[in-house]
């Protein structure tokens, strides 16, 4: 009974329009506390955004209901640099001002749309043997212009940009992404709840990785890669397992 | 020399501040940087107490930052009494240049008789708008009332103007303060403003008050007409209302020839 209270209780809190409020590929300045907790606690004084000095944190408008003057990174337009002055300069805790490097920051998480991104399309090419483009293109921008590279992006069957636990969330993969007109790579916001796009990646990746499997033997492009990989002599690459199953779950 | 004079240059400057700290920041200088909402000089963090009173409250907890960064404000109001409101405040400013405005075109606004009673009048008004604001800001577990400060407004507003070099509708909101200030004398400061009314909880008596030294004076009365905020500096220097402006002093002619109305302190 108490517990049915509870949860009622606390999903007439969430659905406050004033809190909550997540979108895809826009984020709060690093170090922030949870978006219910720091709506609580910004006082709107702007001084992050006067401190950045990549100009990367914006001041929210008037259409954003009571957001209107809290800060914002919009990663498709300019992302965060992990400069970590911001935090430094907020008056009442409302961006951690204990962190002091960049890889303690948790401002969301990469996930890769597997739809858009030119080396899935081409991987699944290989593996299928039609061709869905008409070309064949590889990119790996993200994996070159991640400031945490082989950590927080990793190269399966190095070609495959996979995104780990160790994503800062900083969005430079977003802004250099040449994807267009949609980016193949966005941030989800640190908390952001269930939501449909997300279990649709989720969602995609699995299944992908399930044919992977199921397919093994069939797959022209396999037997390829796996001799390139032979071939290759950078025995320092961190061991990654691409869990499928535990991806989907983490949403 | 005039304090009016003092004043002016005081509140010059900070107007000038307002434009020059922002691009300090632009070329890298983090020496100054802030908005009135809140700011650093040097490791000094100053914030509105009014701000960091309500994130306390949405949050319901209270951290080493909140209250470093209001020590400096508080023990300042103590010591100098409302200061901000009359020497630094921009949007007092603005509304010091309506009322000039107002003589030159000959207007007349709406300003009550002095009685000695408004006062209470005055705060029972200021003491209701704090509070209910307060409680909505409540139920909005958001800061909700930084968004009507319009000192913070005004600041933040410069500084989006120099660094992305536009302006957001939030600046209506002041201008149709400064064009209600026409025909309504000082209502937005007596009887509204949020900041100023949470500021003057913090008025001690032992701080600079107005006080008239002498006994007698010749009780011309001129340094009621001058108030901008409508009480009787003579008996009141010392209730919240007062924001030691100094107005009063200047316009009392007993001080030329001896000091009967004066700044002291306890």
């Amino acid at each position: 009974m108490r517990n049915r209270f509870t949860e009622l209780f606390e999903g007439l809190l969430n659905s406050n329009p004033f809190k909550n409020y997540y979108k895809k590929n826009r984020l709060r300045p690093p170090g922030a506390a949870t978006e219910e907790t720091f709506m609580e606690l910004c006082i709107r004084c702007a001084r992050c955004i006067e401190v950045c000095p990549y100009d990367s944190i914006e001041r929210a408008d008037l259409f954003e209901k009571l957001q209107i003057g809290t800060p914002y990174v919009y990663p498709e337009n300019k992302a965060c640099y992990l400069c970590m002055r911001c935090m430094k300069v907020c008056p009442t805790g409302a961006l951690n001002p204990k962190l002091t490097e960049g890889k303690q920051v948790r401002m969301g998480i990469a996930v890769i749309n597997q739809n858009v991104c030119l080396n899935f399309l081409y991987y699944r090419d290989e593996m299928t043997g039609v061709s869905s483009t008409g070309t064949a293109q590889l990119c790996g921008t993200c994996y070159n212009v991640c400031p945490y590279t082989d950590e927080a992006i990793v190269m399966e069957k190095f070609i495959l940009p996979v995104v780990t636990d160790k994503c800062t969330g900083c969005g430079i993969c977003t802004e250099k992404c040449p994807a267009t007109p949609e980016k193949a790579i966005s941030i989800y916001p640190e908390g952001m709840p269930v939501d449909k796009n997300t279990g649709y990646f989720g969602r995609r990746s699995k299944v992908h990785g399930e044919e992977r499997k199921k397919s093994k033997d069939a797959l022209r492009g396999e037997k390829l890669l796996e001799e390139k990989q032979k071939i290759d002599s950078s025995d320092a690459k961190p061991d990654f397992e691409y869990n499928t199953e535990n991806y989907d779950q983490e949403w | 020399m005039k304090i009016k004079r003092y004043r002016r240059t005081a509140q010059i400057l900070t107007v000038f501040a307002i434009f020059f700290i922002p691009v300090l920041n632009v070329f890298e200088l983090y020496f100054i940087k802030g908005t009135f909402i809140s700011m650093d000089i040097g490791d000094a963090a100053m914030a509105d107490p009014l701000a960091v009173f309500q994130s306390m409250i949405a949050a319901g907890r209270v951290n080493e930052y909140m209250l470093g960064s209001v020590v400096i404000p508080i023990v300042l109001m103590l010591l100098l009494g409302r200061v901000w409101c009359s020497w630094f405040c921009p949007y007092y400013l603005c509304a010091e240049f309506m009322s000039w405005l107002r003589r030159k075109l000959k207007m007349k606004a709406y300003k009550p008789k002095f009685a000695e009673n408004i006062h209470i009048k005055q705060s029972k008004v200021r003491y209701i708008f704090l509070f209910a604001g307060l409680v909505l800001m409540a139920i909005a577990g958001v800061p909700i009332l930084n968004l009507i400060s319009a000192p913070g407004i005004i600041s933040t507003q410069a500084m989006v103007l120099v660094k992305f070099h536009y302006v957001t509708f939030e600046l209506v909101f002041v201008a149709v303060l400064l064009l209600l200030e026409l025909f309504y004398f000082r209502f937005w400061c007596r009887f509204f403003c949020p900041t100023g009314t949470f500021l003057s909880f913090f008025r001690s008596k032992r701080g600079m008050t107005v006080r008239k030294v002498r006994t007698e004076c010749s009780n011309c009365m001129s340094c009621v007409r001058s108030c901008p905020m409508m009480i009787n500096p003579m008996t009141m220097g010392e209730t919240s209302h007062c924001n030691n402006c100094g107005d009063c002093v200047d316009a009392c002619p007993d001080n030329k020839k001896e000091d009967t109305l004066k700044f002291t302190f306890k």
